[in-house]
């Protein structure tokens, strides 16, 4: 419980050695600050802990028995015992890393992670990556689908089919018009496998079946610098709205007009 | 499916509980699969996001998006029709009106270039006192061998 | 007209049993889906048409399923002061002479299975009477001698769309009792005194998850009867629908006075059209006599019970994942806590129990609690309902009390295995359990000592498999079906299981080599312990238990 609006330290245990931490933070957070290595892969911090990548389990002690738990569900609390490097957790963690670098042969930020625990090689079939839109580097955790509705509410790209056979995509596997170009996917990917380009005047998401949004030129460069439809979402959220003459402006030129206005530099 | 029709389904669910799943399990009944304007319709009307819907009828087993033949067979993959012997009589089916039997996002449906049958498979229909056990069209066949097959492919048009 | 009163619900009983035994000879005619595809309505509508035209003294129902899938179509003749006979196998060429000889007092002597002197439907009982002394009683044919029927007591004997006829049997009168002259804390009580579980497999014990969702903070509440079944190989629940659908809502209506929630769902496999008709005219009959809906038997309390249909994934059966298909979304499990009881249905709390653990309420009530834990064994009360398939002879449905043995299940009720071949195992719990070899049929059928072998209760579904059967073969049937069905959202059970598939087919190929072997059981193991949900944890069972029963059934397959 919280006491004058700050949170209440408790005592944990981590690996057999005492420390203090928020009561209440997710367990994974807590590691992460304490510089305890625990892999992971489907947690971001903006989002409600999904548990799908299940790299970050960990074994949670309880009345002398353990449970082998996800570490971004864990909620920490007073007298919390976990262990993050026990023979079990390292055995099922390396099956889980061969499985994963079966199922994205071409990911390197899997291959590197991988190798950081010690895992080289797969013992299991790997996928053929073949005409695959996300490279072969998809590791289906979710992130992509979940900030696309989340956070951003579009909506765009969603599952499609169920267990082995689920993939991302857009609807039908069409240029999807709700699609706002916003590139959250891509940037939220932990394994880079969305492909996005900025050609003359559209953004096109190559990994969504081709969905392309217009860009919005600079007023006053006429350059290209962000998608339309996600410019005129934010523009209707902002309070007050931005000036006229630099509403639809790029932010470099943006930068410019206004210090040239501030240091009374006539606008050409 | 037309616009009429759709709206009467939807007026069929006033609650939101089941409500989307129900109203395509009812396109699916009446038109043999989810054709892709109706879905798109849905969205509309239901004001949910295509991809929502899209990524429903394709994780169910009880949607398709193609379209079905003439005749729909459905062969029971039951734990007691497959001790009995399913595998031997989806075989024969597929023997017997040339079909490949290979699946791309993990649902089985195949229909024959004439259009006549489709051929899908169904986890259990709960009638395992006659396994191994079939339908088509609605009519339940248990009970069945592969000899058997030709008789009731018959039944329904085919020819040798 | 509305039942407000204890004499309104006496007179709708008086009216019930002259259904049931109405001074004239009664034929009833099994038409649940095993008795209709076998026949049973086509003979239903010929006799329909013979007594139109003929006999229009002769009363025709259409009944439920008395369980006896391998004597199907049933047919069952009552006449006035007498036995009520069963006929078995019954063909629509028999139909003619079924009712003649019924005007006459008689039966077909030859297609008679047995016959019902009494009959305890535990809300109530029936005397049929005496005669036909060349024909078997009840009692003496092994199939139906062993069984106890508690959730199966009106099944197959009265007409699921009569709520009247369920009422004639002493339905409704635990609702009556609960509702008028129980407060609700004694109701749940009762329950948790009664020791039932949850009869879905997991085997919660049902009255505390109604105390947790009573508690549970927020105004508006669900409860939820759990329909999906799903185990390939279990039709309990379809069954039960079918045949009796009113002790489902009668059991859900009691459990929602209890907790004080006023909204009921059945979620319900789309693959049982007919448990849902069924369920629908219940529901409507239900309504139109005030047992549903508003003010429910003049007591102020209100309830109702809406039907969400399924749309066949096996996953769903997962609590979390039956709860987002509900409200219309992928049904991909979600972490737990919080739990149902607590965040339930569009948010709120929601107590979810299976068909069967619904239809014991009744009883419950109507018996109370120590009468029910008479039943059954310590910690393990009440029967449980099985589907006794595969390669047994006697193929069907039984009930029989918790704690009961896989021996006498599957050779006193099952009389072994069909066409005299040896029985090698019995699988139970579905694609989530594990196969028993022969030699350990002497554990006792309750949660515990099931999972001490290995496998688990589940939903109930009991595949028999003899010497034919190939159990590497049966390993990889239910890693197919668990890869097939499984909603891809964590990697242990959407890749895992995927290889584990590979490996088997490797293997029964004859191309597998000892070390795909130890894979093979390591990557199980990693599936157990590290899936999000129940389906990927257990997954992995059929194989571990086949690799530790039968090994040498795997050792031939490997390359020389």
């Amino acid at each position: 419980m919280p006491v004058n609006g700050r949170k209440r330290m408790v005592t944990i245990t981590i690996n057999k050695n005492q420390y203090l931490a928020e009561e209440g933070e997710i367990f994974l957070l807590t590691a992460m600050r304490l510089k305890i290595d625990i892999p992971h892969l489907c947690y971001e911090k903006a989002l409600d802990p999904y548990g799908s990548c299940r790299l970050c389990m960990v074994e949670v002690v309880t009345c002398g028995k353990t449970e082998m738990t996800p570490a971004c569900t864990i909620k920490v609390h007073n007298g919390l015992e976990i262990l993050t490097d026990t023979p079990e957790v390292i055995k099922h963690r390396n099956i889980l890393f061969e499985l994963y670098l079966a199922e994205a042969p071409k990911s390197e930020v899997i291959k590197e992670m991988a190798a950081k625990y010690g895992v080289t090689k797969t013992r299991f079939l790997k996928k053929i990556v073949h005409d695959d839109p996300l490279l072969g580097k998809c590791i289906l955790c979710g992130l992509c689908v979940r900030v696309c509705s989340e956070i951003m509410g579009t909506c765009a790209i969603n599952f499609i089919n169920r267990g082995p056979f689920t993939v991302v995509n857009t609807p039908f596997y069409e240029h999807n018009p709700d699609c706002a170009g916003c590139a959250a996917c891509a940037r939220v990917c932990p394994t880079n496998a969305i492909v996005f380009e900025d050609t003359e005047k559209d953004r096109v998401m190559r990994s969504w079946s081709g969905t392309t949004v217009p860009m919005m030129t600079c007023s006053s460069c006429n350059k290209p610098f962000a998608p339309e439809k996600l410019m005129h979402e934010i523009q209707s959220r902002l309070d007050p709205q931005i000036n006229e003459d630099i509403r639809n402006m790029c932010p470099e030129c943006r930068r410019r007009y206004i210090s040239r206005r501030e240091m009374k530099i006539p606008i050409t | 499916m037309d616009e009429r029709t759709l709206d009467e389904i939807i007026g069929r669910y006033p609650y939101p509980s089941g409500r989307t799943l129900g109203i395509l399990r009812e396109v699916q009944i009446k038109e043999k699969h989810i054709p892709m304007d109706t879905l798109k319709l849905v969205s509309e009307k239901l004001d949910t996001p295509l991809s929502d819907l899209f990524s429903l009828v394709t994780f169910y087993s009880f949607f398709s998006l193609k379209p079905v033949g003439e005749h729909l067979i459905t062969v029971c993959m039951g734990t007691p029709c497959h001790v009995k012997g399913a595998e031997k009589i989806l075989q024969s089916i597929q023997e017997h009106l040339g079909l490949s039997g290979d699946s791309s996002d993990g649902k089985y449906l195949e229909t024959t270039p004439d259009n006549k049958f489709t051929v899908e498979i169904a986890r259990c229909f709960g009638a395992c006192s006659m396994a191994p056990v079939l339908h088509v069209d609605g009519d339940l066949y248990g009970y069945v061998t592969p000899e058997k097959i030709p008789e009731i492919l018959t039944r329904y048009g085919w020819k040798r | 007209m509305k039942i407000q009163s204890a004499r309104d619900l006496e007179s709708a009983r008086r009216e019930g049993l002259i259904k049931i035994q109405p001074g004239r000879p009664r034929i009833g005619v099994g038409t649940s889906s095993c008795g209709i595809a076998v026949g049973g309505m086509a003979l239903y509508e010929r006799m329909k048409k013979i007594i139109q035209d003929e006999y229009p003294d002769i009363s025709l129902v259409k009944t439920g399923c008395i369980g006896f899938c391998k004597e199907e179509p049933i047919v069952s003749v009552s006449i006035p002061g007498k036995s009520l006979v069963l006929l078995h196998k019954v063909q629509p060429d028999d139909a003619e002479r079924i009712i003649s000889l019924a005007m006459e007092g008689r039966v077909p002597q030859e297609l008679a299975l047995c016959k019902i002197q009494d009959w305890d439907h535990i809300t109530g009982s029936l005397v049929h009477g005496g005669g036909f002394d060349g024909i078997k009683d009840y009692d003496e044919i092994p199939f139906f001698a062993n069984q106890k029927k508690i959730i199966l007591r009106n099944c197959g004997l009265i007409n699921p769309e009569d709520i009247m006829e369920y009422i004639g049997t002493g339905g409704y009168f635990p609702a009556f009792k609960a509702i008028t002259s129980m407060e609700p804390e004694a109701v749940i009580e009762e329950v948790k005194r009664s020791g039932l579980r949850g009869r879905g497999g997991a085997g919660f014990p049902a009255g505390i998850k109604w105390e947790i969702t009573k508690k549970a903070s927020g105004e508006e509440k669900y409860i939820v009867c759990n329909a999906d079944e799903g185990d390939p190989g279990a039709y309990m629940n379809r069954n039960e629908m079918e045949s009796d659908p009113h002790m489902l809502l009668e059991g859900m209506l009691i459990g929602a006075y209890a907790m004080g929630v006023h909204e009921g769902l059945i979620y319900i496999r789309a693959e049982y059209p007919l448990a849902i008709e069924r369920l629908m005219v219940a529901l409507d009959q239900a309504r139109s006599l005030g047992l549903l809906g508003k003010n429910i038997l003049n007591s102020g309390f209100d309830f109702d019970i809406q039907i969400a249909t399924g749309a066949g994934a096996f996953v769903c059966g997962e609590s979390t994942a039956l709860a987002a298909s509900i409200e219309g979304k992928t049904g991909r499990p979600r972490i737990r806590p919080p739990r149902l009881t607590e965040k339930g249905v569009f948010g709120r709390p929601t107590d979810l129990n299976n068909v069967e653990t619904w239809c014991n309420v009744p009883v419950i009530i109507a018996k109370g609690a120590s009468w029910f834990s008479s039943v059954g064994a310590k910690g393990n009360t009440g029967t449980k309902v099985f589907s006794l398939v595969g390669k047994v002879d006697n193929v069907g449905m039984v009930e029989v009390p918790l704690g009961t043995s896989l021996n006498t299940i599957i050779f006193d009720i099952g009389n072994g295995g069909a066409q005299g071949r040896r029985v090698k195992a019995v699988q139970t719990g579905g694609p989530s359990g594990g196969c028993i070899p022969v030699r350990l049929f002497d554990t006792p059928v309750d949660y515990e000592s099931l999972n001490k072998v290995g496998t688990m209760m589940g939903s109930g579904g009991l595949v028999v498999m003899d010497e034919d059967t190939n159990m590497a073969d049966i390993a990889r049937y239910f890693i197919s079906f668990a890869s097939g069905e499984s909603c891809g959202k964590c990697v242990p059970c959407r890749e895992g299981l995927k290889h584990m598939l590979l490996i088997l087919n490797r293997l029964i190929a004859g191309k597998g080599t000892v070390k795909d072997l130890n894979l093979l059981k390591e990557l199980s193991e990693t599936v157990q312990k590290t899936s999000l949900c129940g389906l990927g944890q257990t997954a992995p069972n059929p194989v571990l238990t086949t690799m530790q029963y039968f090994k040498e059934e795997y050792d031939e397959l490997l390359e020389a």
